[in-house]
């Protein structure tokens, strides 16, 4: 069966992919959604934002990121044992984004400060708009309802695996154009190479135990909306922070 | 189209021109065996000797910098820290450990040990 016909959106399978035609659909399902073509990534990599952009979307990313352990904790609760490789991989992840160096949370409040706002205000769940709640909340539904390897496939495919080619766009200019010190924006460093390991283990995950047709479809179906979810996000601070700054101009 | 080869588990890996991939996520992948931990630059056991195509390898980032020092002019690289645009061949040795061990062991860091404490532990606790 041609590959285009078992990944059109709305289509159902009926027949398990192999795995590298199951990896190729999941690729294929962000093609088009990638958050580093929205509107702020592309402002903020053409060098056309004001520190209190960053700011606002540090508010707001703050309520996304912020709970990702507790997202993969939903997960892992409901990992069975046997999978022993998912669980090491899930608490592996948490203790990464938690315990095992800065706090990750901290770098982003440490970016957020110099931008000019501060702790409270970013930890002010108040600060976020109503799109980045949409999408905490997304995240929060799909981490305790859906499969495992569904879940991962929506919270580490659809949106983690995405984070390296974000940020490679966007740390240079925070330097070049910005004018940010290293140790400012230490939270993106990481993250480029930090989620370049964990989007490729969530793949392996994804592929070994999405083991049906059903699990299949569902798990590229969510990584189809996960994408659409992050997109939206990145796009809603633009339309909320940015443009009306342009229309004043 | 070119080629990222491991030497010392025989894989070579060949990936688009035009690209640049990250020389871990690559070994990840197609099962090439590079030892790793932390993934983040902090501990060091994913280092590789590069023998071949120090031009085609990204600059050291400041993590990288740090854990490596000298070892960087030796030719040695982090492969989650290392992205490669064109040919290259590495080698490492297989049983090699963490450069920090600090960083892979199992006890909680000293801050996290701290907040820890502050947190459940009562004044009179940590005196």
């Amino acid at each position: 069966m041609p590959r285009e016909a078992l990944t059109v959106k709305g289509d159902d399978m009926d027949e398990l992919l192999s795995k590298d035609e199951f990896r190729t659909a999941l690729e294929d399902a962000i093609k088009g959604r990638e958050a580093k073509n929205a509107s702020f990534s592309m402002a903020w990599a053409n060098g056309e934002l004001k520190r209190e952009h960053f700011a606002r979307w540090a508010e707001n990313h703050y309520h996304y990121v912020g709970p990702f352990a507790d997202y993969l904790a939903y997960i892992y609760a409901h990992t069975p044992d046997h999978a022993t490789d998912a669980k090491d991989f899930l608490l592996q992840n948490m203790y990464e984004e938690e315990l095992s160096d800065v706090r990750h949370t901290d770098l982003l409040i440490r970016f957020a400060e110099a931008c000019g706002t501060t702790r409270e205000r970013v930890m002010d769940e108040r600060n976020m708009n109503a799109v980045t709640r949409g999408l905490q909340g997304w995240c929060y539904a799909v981490a305790m309802r859906e499969h495992f390897a569904v879940a991962t496939a929506a919270l580490v495919v659809g949106l983690e695996s995405q984070v390296p080619s974000i940020y490679r766009k966007q740390y240079p200019p925070l330097i070049e154009a910005y004018g940010f010190g290293e140790d400012d924006v230490e939270f993106f460093d990481l993250h480029i190479t930090s989620d370049e390991v964990h989007g490729e283990r969530g793949y392996q995950i994804v592929l070994d135990y999405a083991d049906t047709p059903e699990l299949q479809q569902r798990s590229l179906d969510l990584v189809r909306a996960g994408a659409e979810m992050r997109f939206a996000y990145t796009k809603s601070l633009y339309d909320t922070y940015v443009a009306p700054d342009l229309e004043r101009v | 189209m070119p080629t990222i080869r491991y030497v010392t588990s025989g894989c070579a890996v060949d990936f688009a021109d035009g690209d640049d991939v990250n020389m871990l996520r690559v070994a990840i992948r197609n099962e090439c065996h590079v030892p790793y931990r932390c993934a983040s630059g902090n501990c060091g056991t994913d280092r590789v000797h590069v023998e071949d195509g120090h031009e085609n390898l990204s600059a050291p980032r400041r993590r990288e910098r740090e854990r490596l020092g000298d070892l960087l002019d030796d030719g040695w690289r982090l492969a989650c820290q290392t992205y490669v645009s064109g040919d290259c061949s590495v080698t490492w040795d297989p049983d090699q450990t963490a450069l920090d061990e600090r960083a892979t062991d199992r006890s909680l860091p000293d801050a996290v040990n701290e907040r820890l404490a502050r947190r459940w532990l009562s004044a009179e606790d940590t005196d």
